[in-house]
């Protein structure tokens, strides 16, 4: 059916073929721009989710309970080192009582922490794989021998409305992408059928002459695709600076809930077969349209 | 006359083998109007040649219509080069319609085309190669005297030099049946002549031609041509040999 793109040059004059003339060519671009952005949206979503999910679910926070500052160290520094005797651990990372005063001062004010208020020594641990459940127990009561009142929060659990959020969003951009699909049909089934009717002499002409339905098709179907072709490369090159332009924004972002957050580079293979694909099915919507027109005259 | 009856429904079917179309009983309704053609029935020989007269609005483009399969009927039966239309799959119309030339009326020349690529329109639908169709369509032509305008749009051209450019598309495929509708209503007697001397010399070629017209004068210029009258959707056999048509040569045998 695609090689039906390719006609002869004297088949090519019995619908005259206006480029960019037409409004085609411009709705085409702007579906395509929009399902272009929906997609590097979406894949950008996903490459965070995965990345970012990946990574905090590794992450768990040990949080020191003790109200006596020199208690408190000891059993930091202790934790720490029973920490790194575990294999199963990546990494071990005790957080500064600055950085955690640093942290505080937004809710509680400048000034107002000082060395007699209790707050929590944290460790943060990164696990060598994603640990289970029964890992972060185990875990819990081998610390507890050495800092009684210790807890272990699990990132991914605090992160989890997070990313059932991502999750939704994805669904979201999901359906978008296929109703812009589906627009982009309708427009295209409209537009052939505008221009059937504005050829209906011609076709019928072509009818009367022993033409088939197929003949007529590949003069709408070479049409539509070079509509789409041409439509597809304006919204593909716009997508295209948008996406390069809001990846830079990111990328100056600090990194935190957005550090995963990237477009991938896989995504630019993906993007560039959308307009390939629009066209196929452009082209497919204009020769069912056509046929399926057809049968309606002798 | 006893003697032949056994092979009768033999010579039946010889005689229907011959036909380029039968029509029995036809009848034709547009929607849920009444009938413009009503019990339409004849037959059509090989290499014959007919003229279809009767006042405007007696059905004479209805009955072409049936003839190039613009439609089918509504009732009644049509077989056309030995198959039965009324069932013929619509996929299978195509290339009985290519066995058929048509001039239309209002000529229904493709407007952005040029007068080369009009004529060549048919050769091409056929799928008949480039270098192929330059000759008979240059040919050709040069029959109608439009050379010059070769490279012209039909709206450049005047009345006569569309009808001759709507003519020569229905011929340059040496149809098997050749269907046209008042050919020569837009030019002058001279060209007229030359082309109802086309259209004898294609049937002595064997094409089938039926020309609907006006002029009954045009009956003259063709030798042995015959008559079907159409009146008020109804079709009445001057000479009677549309009914009853010299018997077959197989019977002569």
């Amino acid at each position: 059916m695609l090689l039906d793109f390719v006609l002869p040059a004297h088949d090519r004059k019995l619908i005259p073929e206006g480029r960019l003339s037409g409004p085609m060519p411009w709705v085409i671009a702007i579906m395509l721009f929009l399902t272009l952005l929906v997609a590097a949206g979406g894949l950008t979503l996903a490459e965070a989710a995965r990345q970012g999910g990946q990574d905090l679910a590794r992450q768990v926070t040990v949080q020191i309970i003790e109200s006596d500052p020199a208690q408190r160290a000891a059993q930091r520094a202790a934790v720490t080192r029973a920490l790194r005797k575990l294999d199963s651990i990546a990494e071990v990372k005790p957080v500064p009582d600055a950085q955690v005063r640093a942290l505080l001062e937004p809710w509680l004010g400048t000034g107002v922490i000082d060395a007699d208020v209790p707050v929590p020594a944290l460790v943060d641990v990164r696990f060598a794989s994603v640990p289970t459940a029964e890992t972060i127990t185990r875990l819990q009561s081998t610390l507890r021998s050495v800092a009684p009142n210790i807890r272990v929060d699990s990132h991914s659990s605090w992160m989890a409305p997070f990313f059932e959020l991502m999750r939704a969003l994805l669904w979201l951009a999901a359906a978008v992408f296929l109703l812009l699909l589906v627009a982009t049909s309708a427009v295209v089934i409209l537009a052939v059928r505008s221009t059937l009717n504005t050829h209906r002499e011609t076709i019928e002409i072509m009818h009367m002459m022993g033409g088939t339905d197929v003949q007529a098709a590949r003069l709408f179907q070479r049409r539509v695709a070079l509509d789409a072709l041409l439509g597809g490369a304006v919204g593909f090159i716009v997508a295209a600076v948008v996406i390069v332009t809001v990846g830079d924004r990111f990328a100056a972002v600090e990194p935190g809930l957005l550090s995963g957050a990237h477009f991938p580079y896989y995504g630019w293979a993906i993007l560039a077969l959308i307009p390939l694909a629009v066209m196929a099915l452009a082209m497919l919507m204009a020769r069912m349209t056509v046929i399926s027109a057809l049968k309606r005259i002798l | 006359m006893n003697s032949l009856c056994p092979v009768m429904p033999f010579v039946a079917f010889i005689a229907s083998m011959q036909s380029v179309v039968e029509f029995d009983n036809v009848g034709l309704r547009y929607g849920t109007g009444v009938e413009t053609l009503t019990d339409i029935s004849f037959t059509l020989h090989p290499g014959s040649f007919y003229f279809l007269t009767g006042a405007s609005g007696a059905g004479k483009t209805s009955l072409l219509k049936l003839l190039y399969l613009a439609h089918r009927p509504s009732r009644g039966a049509m077989r056309m080069f030995g198959h039965d239309t009324i069932t013929l799959p619509r996929d299978r119309l195509p290339g009985f319609r290519r066995r058929i030339g048509v001039v239309f009326q209002d000529f229904r020349l493709v407007a952005h085309l040029s007068t080369f690529d009009n004529i060549a329109l048919p050769l091409r639908i056929a799928g008949i190669q480039e270098k192929d169709l330059r000759g008979p369509v240059t040919e050709m032509l040069a029959w109608i005297g439009l050379t010059e305008r070769a490279d012209a749009r039909p709206a450049t051209l005047s009345g006569g030099e569309q009808q001759r450019v709507a003519i020569a598309r229905a011929v340059i495929g040496r149809p098997e049946m050749l269907v046209a509708d008042e050919p020569t209503g837009n030019v002058d007697p001279e060209m007229a002549r030359r082309l109802l001397q086309l259209f004898a010399a294609l049937n002595k070629l064997g094409t089938t031609v039926v020309v609907a017209t006006h002029d009954i004068h045009l009956l003259q210029e063709i030798e042995g041509a015959q008559m079907m009258r159409l009146d008020k959707g109804r079709l009445s056999d001057p000479t009677g040999s549309l009914r009853h048509p010299p018997r077959p040569l197989v019977l002569d045998n």
